[in-house]
């Protein structure tokens, strides 16, 4: 059986492990940096691009369809384009600690709080001001199309029920149970600090 | 940091200094090979940044812990979003309990012995990986403390605890020392 001072044996062990770790210049550093920023960068403009497309889409065919289901779900399908833009960007704009001057604890359960907050952000009511105006906007469309374009309806009827089942009702679900498991590591590493008198 | 040495130059000393303790830091955080020279680059590419603000307030070697510690949690906590398969990390006590079945001969296989060990850090929780990195890379109590947040008291009751563990997982075997 082991004796006393086996952690001594273990750190020497330990000490002949990692000797052929990765080796980093500075300027590799630099160019990794501007990488990261182009990439920040990038996905910004993709989130511009993309909310841009969908918001252009209603607003152009607003005035060629007069389905009242098509204009609301089209003026609704802006407004919550322009909030999710507002959310996405809060949530890239939230200070996150800084690894140097934050100490273990406190970062730790910091980044388990930005994680539970973007999980439990995306929940059912917050998936259904961008989903309603679509589905409102679908429907408005097979009615427009029912007698020319019998087809349309099983495509709005195929889209609906993937837009309500992936993003209205799976997803919520799904990220509720993410924010609860973060939640639950929350409270374990408080529960254990607590124990430990901090 | 000396005002007249450049952030570079005091990166290239630090990390020939420091490297091959980071790399076995990374090695304890992530057991994918591709993931681990990620994050490898993730802590060198933060303490370089770190460096141009570093003052001096605390020991260079305390600084380079935490920085590499927190970038590191930051890292597992990102890769366990989501997993629905990702293993519940365990509390020291748990892996003691744990490791009664198995106990590895340090000098029989020195590889196997060193895997083991990985193996068993990559489990722990994210704290509790902090402080037994801390503790095997001989930093003392005070230091584990500034670097982790937790009191001094309690950093010993750890270290306590992680020789317990060690000495549950590992045995000698037949020679005297190593």
């Amino acid at each position: 059986m082991a004796c006393d001072d086996l952690p001594d044996d273990l750190k020497i062990l330990w000490k002949e492990a990692g000797m052929d770790g990765p080796v980093f210049s500075p300027d590799q550093l630099r160019q990794e940096t501007e990488k990261m920023h182009a990439k920040r960068r990038r996905s910004y403009l993709v989130l511009g691009v993309v909310f841009s497309v969908v918001i252009a889409g209603f607003a152009i065919t607003f005035p060629y369809f007069h389905n009242i289901l098509m204009r609301i779900g089209a003026i609704l399908g802006i407004l919550a384009c322009g909030y999710w833009v507002v959310v996405v960007l809060r949530e890239r704009a939230r200070v996150v600690p800084d690894p140097a001057e934050t100490d273990g604890v406190g970062f730790y359960r910091a980044e388990l709080e930005r994680m539970r907050d973007w999980h439990s952000r995306l929940r059912a009511w917050r998936m259904s001001i961008l989903v309603t105006p679509f589905i409102l906007y679908d429907l408005g469309l097979a009615q427009t199309f029912a007698k020319v374009a019998p087809w349309m309806v099983l495509f709005v009827w195929f889209d609906c029920t993937i837009f309500l089942g992936l993003l209205a009702i799976w997803a919520p679900i799904k990220h509720r149970k993410t924010a609860r498991k973060y939640q639950e590591r929350i409270d374990t590493l408080d529960a254990a600090l607590r124990r430990e008198g901090r | 940091m000396d005002r007249t040495e450049s952030q570079d130059e005091f990166y290239r000393k630090v990390a020939a200094e420091y490297g091959a303790s980071l790399a076995r830091m990374a090695y304890a955080y992530e057991a994918d090979p591709d993931l681990r020279r990620d994050l490898s680059q993730e802590i060198h590419l933060a303490l370089w940044r770190s460096f141009e603000k570093f003052n001096g307030r605390c020991s260079l070697r305390t600084w380079i812990y935490r920085v590499a510690h927190n970038v590191a949690t930051s890292h597992v906590v990102r890769q366990t979003r989501g997993k629905r398969s990702a293993p519940a990390f365990l509390t020291l006590e748990e892996a003691g309990v744990q490791a009664s079945g198995e106990n590895v001969e340090i000098s029989a296989d020195r590889h196997q012995a060193l895997a083991h060990l990985f193996a068993l850090i990559q489990r722990l929780d994210p704290l509790d990986r902090q402080v037994i990195l801390a503790y095997l890379e001989d930093l003392d109590a005070e230091s584990i403390a500034e670097i982790t947040g937790l009191s001094v008291a309690n950093v010993w009751t750890k270290i306590h605890r992680i020789k317990e563990v060690l000495v549950r997982q590992f045995h000698r075997g037949g020679r005297d020392g190593l």
